[in-house]
């Protein structure tokens, strides 16, 4: 069988209609290869000796395999400016949008969540000053949650290794960093001010609910590891947490249509995101 | 920097309100901040009772999750008749929420799947593929030994097609055999059989 013959046609079909239904990841035909090569390297490290063996380790959940599946494509490591056309997005269209219709000095307030190590705040703060014009005309609230209160510690030292730091250019990074060892840099106090971080469970609506409302949330490649009705109360917590009219950023591969019929789809040019309609829909 | 740092949780945030909330308020944000509460099995009725009087798609919506997230099979049953609605949009809300709590939903199925209305057969078809478990496969090859409607076995053999494996091939060729005039049904069949056949039984862990 040739490399790219992993999977048939119709295999390739039900693998991604499962993965739809069960996680709200989405592949198309052009993500075909990359989602080949996830499962060929998952077949290996479970032994399995064909695609109907696989899969149906895959539907009952042995061993937890959906969530491995999950974590061999999503690449699940996080990093500044990772896919950062998003947050081309962000400054392009989503910011002017929310101008458009947000009384003149209100506070524009963004929310990361699940922030991790704190690479994505602190990449959409570099982005900003970087690449907004606008910024010096408004103020802007960045907060980062995340369930897990070590990593929270470690976004508040702001400290991070090369690997973390890779899609960074030579300019930024002494821009905005110090040297704190040889193969670790911190950035600025200053910027690392800049970031309110706090413990938050995005399942927990008496946990998000005292965050207020957002003008943008990221929420990158979290709800595909839920259940169904986790994803449910989380897409309603991220509701609750937007304003009308704001936006909610989710990973490359994730969809919220599958999720929730609360948001909106908008496709701008450098990216697909959700937003709560401006009106409430009723009927 | 224009970035700044509020001092408190709620600053520049247009926090929500905090009353008690009623599924009855006039006040859509007011029903939907109710059924949002709403996650204890003493609310069923209640919720039962809010989402026949509900227009708002966005509180229909709500109180479908709170059902699912109770997800008992009295939850469930609440949720059942508005499979057979007309409005796609809350059918489709009712089948998601039903496949959110797939323990709950499974003792529904047998009787789904003999509904007197077709519609919610194929509907019910669908449904076995998230909430069957491992009654599933069997559930479906009874149900197409002795279906009437050739597209309600269309639906049962595409989920057959990713849950069976090849036990399920005796039954697939009998129900081609009672549509000999159909081609389309014959020819999925056929597509399903041979998958099945290949398929090795799903492990158990």
């Amino acid at each position: 069988m040739a490399e790219s013959e992993l999977l048939d046609a119709e295999e390739y079909r039900r693998l991604c209609d499962y993965l739809y239904r069960r996680t709200g990841m989405a592949f198309t035909e052009a993500r075909r290869y990359f989602v080949e090569r996830r499962v060929e390297d998952r077949m290996i490290a479970t032994g399995s000796s064909s695609f109907a063996s696989y899969f149906a380790r895959l539907r009952v959940n042995m061993e937890g395999e959906v969530e491995k599946l999950i974590n061999a494509a999503t690449v699940n490591e996080t990093y500044f400016y990772r896919e950062d056309h998003q947050f081309t997005c962000l400054t392009s269209n989503m910011l002017q949008e929310r101008l458009r219709v947000k009384p003149p000095g209100e506070v524009l307030r963004i929310w990361s969540v699940p922030c991790s190590t704190g690479e994505e705040p602190y990449s959409i703060a570099i982005w900003l000053l970087e690449n907004w014009p606008e910024v010096d005309a408004h103020d802007v609230e960045i907060v980062a949650s995340d369930i897990d209160t070590n990593v929270l510690n470690a976004a508040r030292s702001g400290i991070f290794g090369k690997r973390a730091l890779m899609r960074l250019s030579a300019g930024l990074t002494g821009k905005y960093f110090t040297r704190a060892g040889p193969e670790h840099w911190q950035i600025l106090d200053e910027l690392r001010q800049s970031v309110r971080f706090t413990a938050a469970n995005i399942v927990a609506q008496t946990e998000t609910r005292p965050h207020g409302l957002f003008d943008v949330i990221f929420c990158r490649n979290l709800l595909i590891y839920f259940d169904d009705t986790s994803r449910r109360i989380a897409a309603e917590n991220l509701y609750e947490s937007l304003a009308p009219g704001g936006y909610v950023c989710l990973g490359h591969a994730e969809s919220m249509s599958r999720i929730s019929p609360l948001f909106e789809v908008c496709r701008f040019a450098d990216a697909i995101v959700y937003r709560r309609p401006l009106e409430a829909k009723h009927g | 920097m224009p970035l700044i740092r509020s001092k408190c949780d709620n600053a520049a945030a247009g926090v929500l309100r905090e009353e008690p909330a009623s599924l009855a308020s006039a006040s859509p944000d007011e029903r939907w901040a109710a059924a949002r509460a709403a996650c204890d099995p003493a609310c069923i009725s209640s919720l039962g009772d809010a989402l026949a009087l509900e227009l708002d798609a966005r509180v229909r919506q709500a109180i479908f999750t709170a059902l699912a997230r109770i997800a008992t099979p009295e939850s469930a049953g609440v949720i059942l008749p508005y499979m057979r609605v007309d409005d796609a949009s809350t059918r489709t809300g009712a089948l998601d929420a039903l496949r959110a709590m797939p323990e709950a939903a499974r003792p529904h199925l047998p009787g789904l799947l003999v509904d007197p209305d077709a519609d919610v057969r194929i509907l019910a078809c669908d449904l076995v593929r998230d909430a069957g478990g491992a009654d599933g496969p069997r559930w479906l090859c009874a149900m197409i030994e002795t279906e009437p409607q050739a597209n309600v076995c269309a639906a049962a053999v595409e989920v057959l097609g990713e849950i069976a494996d090849a036990a399920a091939g005796p039954c697939l060729s009998r129900c081609a055999e009672r549509f000999p005039d159909d081609p389309f049904l014959r020819f999925a069949i056929k597509v399903v059989a041979d998958r099945v056949r290949a398929e090795t039984p799903a492990p158990r862990g």
